[in-house]
């Protein structure tokens, strides 16, 4: 019965295949993109936002034809937030879903493991939520960055600070891979821009007490602090900056600065901090406007967050490289990724010979007036600086 | 790469180390009565500090009113929360093996912070009221650090006078002295073991009220401070009360000190390291064991 059946389904899709060479190309069965993402456990809210890019994307491409004259269609699960369910995932998507292509889950840590399954098979994997450099450093051929490093959270900061004639920076950070990472990076940058780094130091994790940090800090008078930040942190160091009387002209932090609760916890005292982000939903990129627009009108009252708007980005990049590859053979993909120089609603999209990113910005805000204003980089700035930074005695 | 350490810097962290080890102390000082009258490790303790700042800062959200008189909210309270643990659950581990209470209070505090989290959501909270400094010299002194340290050595010493000089304290020390002998006495037990886990309760909530104005406030805020108390009353020796006095400001200046001199990474395997190194040489603790 089994054998039966089995040769039944085997005639049966001999029959779609011979048959799909004769159809109008409109008619074909779409393309099938796999993808496992965290739709639950503890990075289900921005898993999800991720999803939603994706969706939207599918959506826009099918509504003006597909690509390859196809219509595109992911085929989703929800990996609850474990590189080892991921791992499993991808694997059934290639080998039994025989899906045509992947895009990548979310967050370095899952990307990091499934990163090894699609390498196998060859097949070409956009990878938008990952940052973490590393993963594209391995020699691996299939794999393609989409946003900023963590080596260059601070950039914008250093960039500024040298421009505006500072000399010197004292940077620290939470002891953990990600804001080490920027550590090693903004050092580069710093060097680079021609800033002596008079300090640096690292805290724990959970560190709550900055006191004796920043008494160091004050006595090396940096003219620009960087904090390579999560959250909790940021906001500590922020108010005790304020308790010690600690003055630098510019003071910087990464992750978490960027989050509306940063201000609604620090109230007047968050103004003049920067803070680095991958994507603001203001900035001018082509076809962002309209990406926000359609955002809120599919997914009326759901987050928004540079997440949606990077699996937005990240599946434009792979639609692309179809097009230009004109076929689904994972080694011509592959070809037609490394030859783009594009701008998606996320940003520029340019990937070295590893698959690393070298064209997507991040930018950098300076709170101002309870509002996020983008200063940097100058092609994407929304107003000025407010520099320098008054000492807290004066404001 | 690092700077060169003035006096200056080294009055900025002393003080505030001895801002921060009053708090200590006071929040310890629970843990120690606990500890002493009933021989149980009591790993809620921290958990009843989250508990103290929420109230703060629901106090201080919906009402408005000056964070620091929230104290008459928050300790009542929380002696209310500690009484009502002790009568309902920890007073049957009293006499059982050490791991049973400690067992118990951890799950106690895994329920607390759970309900927490469902209740109020894990987003982190503060409550901005005084903030900056009051500059002296070259020293800079939080004015929520220094009213938040008063606070603290205020309600520190009441609890003192009240174990010296009161009946119901005498009854305490001498619960913790000898339960046998107090009992002889005609100290009613269970009804000490009662006030003391509610004051201890009274004390962690009143650390929580304090550190509420000064640090961000979420639900798994406390283990910090269970963790830190417990190594307070250990360096003073466990059941000893001016121990944990004095391990309290021990413990904020070896925290300060050693970041300071050496790196924030460090202090806290500073602090541990003196841990150890007291239990292996002095296990009575740095000030004499409890007195017998």
């Amino acid at each position: 019965m089994r054998t039966a059946f089995r040769s039944v389904t085997g005639l049966a899709t001999a029959l779609v295949v011979l048959a799909g060479s004769w159809t109008p190309a409109s008619a074909q069965a779409p393309i099938k993109i796999g993808a496992s993402l965290s739709l639950t456990g503890t990075y289900a809210a921005l898993g999800q936002n991720q999803h939603r890019g994706y969706q939207l994307c599918a959506k826009h491409v099918n509504e003006k034809g597909g690509v390859l004259g196809r219509k595109i269609e992911f085929v989703l699960y929800d990996d609850q937030s474990q590189p080892a369910t991921g791992v499993r995932l991808y694997e059934k998507l290639i080998t039994q879903d025989k899906v045509d292509l992947v895009m990548g889950p979310y967050s370095s840590a899952i990307t990091e493991a499934v990163a090894n399954v699609n390498e196998k098979y060859k097949m070409p994997m956009v990878a938008p939520m990952a940052s973490t450099t590393s993963i594209f450093k391995k020699g691996r051929k299939f794999i393609f960055m989409v946003q900023s490093a963590a080596e260059v959270y601070l950039e914008g900061l250093v960039e500024m600070a040298a421009k505006r004639g500072l000399k010197t920076i004292a940077i620290i950070n939470e002891d953990t891979l990600f804001p080490k990472a920027t550590v090693q990076g903004t050092i580069e940058l710093a060097k680079k821009n021609g800033l002596q780094v008079v300090f640096v130091e690292a805290y724990p994790k959970g560190n709550p007490d900055f006191s004796a940090i920043l008494t160091k800090i004050r006595a090396a008078n940096p003219d620009v602090l960087g904090a390579a930040t999560y959250f909790d942190d940021a906001v500590a160091i922020t108010r005790q900056m304020k308790e010690l009387n600690v003055n630098p002209k510019m003071y910087g932090v990464t992750v978490g600065g960027d989050l509306p609760t940063f201000y609604q916890l620090l109230g007047k005292n968050a103004e003049f901090v920067y803070g680095a982000t991958q994507w603001e939903v203001e900035l001018p990129y082509p076809g962002a406007k309209e990406f926000l627009q359609a955002y809120t009108m599919e997914f009326p009252g759901r987050d928004l967050s540079y997440h949606s708007a990077g699996g937005y980005g990240g599946c434009q990049v792979l639609v692309e490289a179809i097009k230009r590859a004109g076929s689904l053979d994972g080694e011509k993909i592959r070809e037609a990724v490394l030859k783009l120089d594009i701008n998606t609603v996320y940003g520029g999209f340019k990937v070295d010979e590893g698959g690393f990113q070298i064209s997507h910005k991040m930018v950098t805000f300076q709170w101002q007036e309870g509002k996020k204003v983008i200063v940097w980089p100058d092609e994407l700035a929304a107003g000025k600086a407010l520099f320098p930074t008054p000492p807290w005695t004066r404001r | 790469m690092g700077v060169i350490i003035t006096p200056a810097m080294v009055g900025q962290v002393v003080i505030s180390g001895l801002l921060a080890g009053a708090l200590y102390s006071m929040v310890a000082l629970g843990l120690a009565l606990i500890f002493g009258v009933m021989r149980v490790i009591n790993v809620a303790h921290g958990t009843i500090l989250m508990l103290g700042a929420y109230t703060t800062f629901w106090w201080f959200q919906l009402l408005g009113i000056n964070p620091y008189l929230s104290l008459l909210v928050s300790m009542p309270l929380m002696f209310l929360l500690g009484a009502f643990l002790q009568r309902s659950m920890v007073h049957r581990v009293v006499d059982a093996p050490e791991l049973s209470s400690l067992l118990l209070t951890f799950g106690i505090s895994i329920a607390l912070v759970n309900v927490t989290q469902y209740a109020f959501s894990s987003d982190v909270r503060s409550v901005e009221f005084l903030t900056g400094s009051f500059l002296v010299g070259p020293l800079a002194l939080s004015k929520s650090r220094l009213i938040s340290f008063a606070f603290a050595v205020g309600l520190t010493l009441f609890a003192f006078w009240f174990l010296q000089k009161t009946k119901l304290g005498k009854a305490i020390r001498a619960t913790s002295q000898s339960r046998e002998v107090a009992m002889v006495c005609g100290v009613n037990v269970q009804r000490i073991h009662l006030y003391a886990f509610g004051m201890a309760s009274a004390l962690a909530a009143a650390g929580g009220s304090l550190v509420a104005v000064i640090v961000a406030i979420q639900p798994e805020m406390g283990q910090v401070y269970t963790f830190k108390s417990f190594l307070v009353i250990v360096l003073g020796g466990a059941g000893n009360y001016p121990g944990a006095l004095l391990g309290g400001m021990l413990l904020g200046l070896v925290e300060q000190l050693s970041s300071l001199f050496l790196t924030t990474q460090v202090s806290e395997a500073v602090a541990y390291v003196l841990l150890v190194l007291v239990l292996l040489l002095r296990p009575t603790g740095l000030f004499g064991g409890r007195s017998t």
